[in-house]
């Protein structure tokens, strides 16, 4: 009796993990039929990632009002919200699985890899239907194209800059005779300024970044300033350029800014993208590179009054001054089709993220002001992601109408990065190593004195042309 | 004999029977991913789709790549420290809470208590405390005292042995609750019979617990060598493996290959090449220390 209990109760369990497994199946390919059912009757269902997230009420109202613009003229989509941040340890097991949203966003870093992993869609024919690929900046095009393919488009362009907390400035005494502060102009100055700042107030006068590859990043931008390449191209081919005068004279600062100007927050190692905006919005740095499209960070999310924030250009090195600029992207699913894409497209127009000046789109432009002065955002003027002149005109005209900045706080950076030659887009090659490689030297400067900068110069320049080579010289 | 052979059989398809749902499971979520992961370091891929067969082209990019020296190197360095500072600290503590005689049950929950702790939360908790610059606890301490503020985890030569600190503090306490069971069913009559022979606490330690626990002992030193050697998420928290690679162990390097690359075929090579490893280091542990069990010393 007991075994025959015992083969009944192995029986049922089998059975029991038998069903589990085949209702996983079916639930799997319901999942994955989903997209083509939308098409086959003319239906066409868009999934949104680019939707707000639960907490942000106002911001959902909007998009709202969005989708009923949406519903007048394309009463056959069906808007579906769904909300998603793009983050690297979820992203593959969505696509792989075909549950991305229809559209999404993700970071400047992002979009060649996307494209390589096969994860996103060629949206070129779509784009070309709405004439929009002419009006976009070339060079954002180039980051968003692969072998003359497009694969994204530009949520906003972007170029780094120098945030300052005008409050600390205050502090220090570092404000001229109106009360507007008197920023370093050269990388000498930032310096000298922030360790005074240091100095009066306690606080670092300076937030620079050690943890992760956004190191590497802004490094390459004051890199350029003091005179240097970090990689060459020649025919197709990249080599390592780390290793130069130039290059370890802009290191040489960094250490100088930790050893002796001392100047710098507690642990460099320590501070990221968002942490540097953490301390600038509550006042623990007076200085951070940051660009025109962050302006929220300091602001909305780290509580800084707009009029004690500023941006101003980038400091000038002794070999020029550049801003390294680039774009956020917008992409799509793989398994997007082409209605869903064009009505994914559509909607951005109405967003007002499009180069189209459309009623629809002026509405979009209008109420994406109003939701940042009312969250508390700085309203500047876009910045040229897309070309359009038209579109540029009723940009700065809405802009205007909205603002809630003193320009006089933004208005070199704007200037500066219109001069010729100013913008400077990321490193070629494989720039994520480039990052991660600088960021180890970095590292090492900040928390050793002794440091022997071309010696790590040198062992990174060695590191990136390997990976170079592994990577891309093939 | 016909009869006992199909008795046999029927006893053994019960048997079969009753493993099934476990074969099953572990064929699925263990042998199945083991298997694919060594298939899938064997070839290109694009994200999760292999592409081209390619050999050990993979093994050789990750035995290349400028990390995997200093990761291997520290990994080998976290497990060196976690035996020197968290191997003993635990039968240390076994040690004392049974020979305690008041409050044993006190100091047997507070022992466990920070396991209880999210490990997330530990290590940013122990981030806190180990903050350079005025703000961090550790310097508010040090300060009080007088003494300059120390850089803690931004010291390269510190960064290991305190992230296998706050790893201690954490995983001790279930460790110590191990051998506490061990040395709890000892026979109580070889202590008795040893202190009336006359022999000290540490005689007894060292010729009846030490001898008792000595199985245990090693088996959880290389249950704890492979735990370590899979380190991932304090450094990954603490020091994001910095400074300049002081902290970056082969987990990390196989995090950043898969999440960070999305080259789903090096972080496969990578985590079979830590597998051999795991497994030859266990073959000669075990190698080494066959046979040499000791056995009560009563003298």
């Amino acid at each position: 009796m007991k075994k025959f209990l015992s083969v009944v109760l192995c029986f049922a369990m089998i059975l029991s993990l038998t069903i589990g497994c085949t209702t996983q199946k079916n639930a799997g390919t319901g999942s994955s039929a989903e997209p083509q059912s939308g098409t086959g009757d003319k239906k066409v269902t868009v999934k949104l990632g680019i939707w707000p997230e639960d907490t942000l009420a106002d911001d959902i109202k909007m998009h709202e009002g969005f989708v009923t613009e949406l519903k007048t003229t394309h009463p056959n989509v069906e808007i579906v919200p769904s909300y998603y941040k793009y983050a690297t340890d979820t992203f593959v097991s969505l696509a792989a699985s075909n549950k991305l949203p229809t559209v999404f966003e993700t970071w400047y870093t992002e979009p060649q890899k996307l494209i390589e992993g096969g994860f996103v869609a060629d949206i070129t024919d779509v784009l070309k239907e709405k004439h929009w690929p002419d009006q976009m900046n070339d060079s954002i095009k180039k980051l968003l194209s692969k072998d003359g393919r497009i694969y994204g488009i530009p949520r906003d362009g972007y170029a780094l800059g120098l945030m300052l907390n005008v409050n600390m400035f205050k502090a220090a005494g570092l404000v001229d005779d109106k009360g507007y502060p008197i920023y370093p102009k050269t990388w000498d100055e930032l310096a000298v300024t922030a360790q005074k700042i240091k100095q009066k107030t306690g606080e670092a006068g300076f937030c620079l970044l050690g943890k992760d590859n956004a190191a590497g990043w802004h490094f390459s931008n004051i890199a350029w300033d003091f005179g240097a390449t970090l990689t060459k191209e020649n025919n197709g081919k990249f080599t390592a350029n780390i290793n130069t005068p130039e290059a370890i004279a802009a290191m040489q600062y960094v250490k100088d800014l930790k050893w002796k100007y001392d100047c710098l927050t507690a642990d460099p190692t320590k501070e990221d993208w968002a942490s540097g905006f953490v301390n600038l919005g509550t006042g623990a740095a007076a200085m951070y590179i940051g660009a025109n499209d962050a302006v929220n960070q300091p602001t909305q999310v780290n509580k800084l009054p707009t009029k004690d924030l500023a941006l101003v250009p980038i400091p000038a090195g002794p070999k020029g001054q550049y801003s390294l600029s680039g774009g956020t992207p917008y992409m799509f699913a793989k398994n997007a089709t082409k209605e869903e894409i064009s009505a994914a497209l559509d909607y951005i127009e109405i967003m007002g993220k499009s180069p189209m000046t459309s009623t629809n789109a002026l509405k979009g432009m209008y109420a994406d002001a109003r939701s940042r002065v009312s969250k508390g955002v700085p309203v500047l003027p876009v910045f040229p992601a897309w070309t359009d002149p038209t579109f540029l005109e009723a940009n700065a005209k809405i802009t205007k109408e909205n603002s809630n900045i003193d320009m006089k706080l933004y208005q070199d950076y704007f200037d500066a990065v219109k001069k010729p030659g100013n913008l400077h887009f990321e490193e070629v090659g494989s720039a994520q190593d480039l990052y991660s490689e600088l960021t180890k030297v970095i590292q090492a400067v900040v928390t050793d004195k002794n440091t022997d900068i071309p010696k790590m110069m040198a062992a990174a320049n060695t590191n990136y042309q390997k990976i170079l080579d592994e990577k891309v010289n093939k | 004999m016909r009869e006992k052979k199909s008795s046999s059989i029927l006893h053994s398809i019960s048997a079969w029977l009753i493993m099934l749902p476990g074969l099953i499971l572990f064929a699925f979520f263990v042998w199945e991913p083991l298997l694919e992961s060594i298939r899938l370091s064997l070839y290109t891929a694009k994200g999760i789709h292999l592409m081209d067969f390619v050999g050990l082209k993979n093994y050789i990019a990750v035995l290349q790549h400028p990390d995997f020296l200093p990761a291997i190197r520290n990994t080998f360095l976290y497990t060196f420290w976690s035996l020197i500072i968290g191997f003993l600290i635990p039968i240390i503590m076994a040690t004392f809470i049974t020979e305690t005689v008041h409050m044993k049950s006190f100091f047997r929950v507070g022992v466990y208590f920070p396991n209880i702790m999210p490990g997330l939360a530990t290590v940013m908790m122990w981030g806190y405390l180990f903050r350079p610059g005025k703000t961090g606890v550790f310097n508010i301490l040090l300060s009080a005292l007088g003494i300059q503020p120390f850089d803690w985890l931004a010291s390269p030569a510190w960064t290991i042995p305190l992230i296998v600190l706050t790893m201690t503090w954490k995983s001790a306490g279930s460790t110590a609750l191990i051998y506490m069971a061990g040395m709890g069913s000892i026979n109580p009559e070889l202590y008795e019979a040893a202190t009336i022979d006359g022999a000290t606490p540490w005689k007894r330690f060292l010729h009846i617990s030490l001898p008792s626990i000595f199985g245990l002992g090693k088996t959880l030193l290389i249950l704890q060598i492979i735990s370590v050697f899979q380190i991932l998420y304090e450094p990954l928290v603490m020091t994001n493996g910095g400074p300049n690679n002081a902290s970056i162990s082969v987990m990390q390097l196989v995090f950043r290959y898969a999440f960070e690359d999305y080259n789903y075929p090096m972080a496969a090579s990578l985590s079979v090449i830590i597998s051999i490893i795991l497994v030859l280091l266990t073959a000669v542990y075990f190698k080494a220390t066959k046979g040499k069990k000791p056995e009560y010393s009563t003298n």
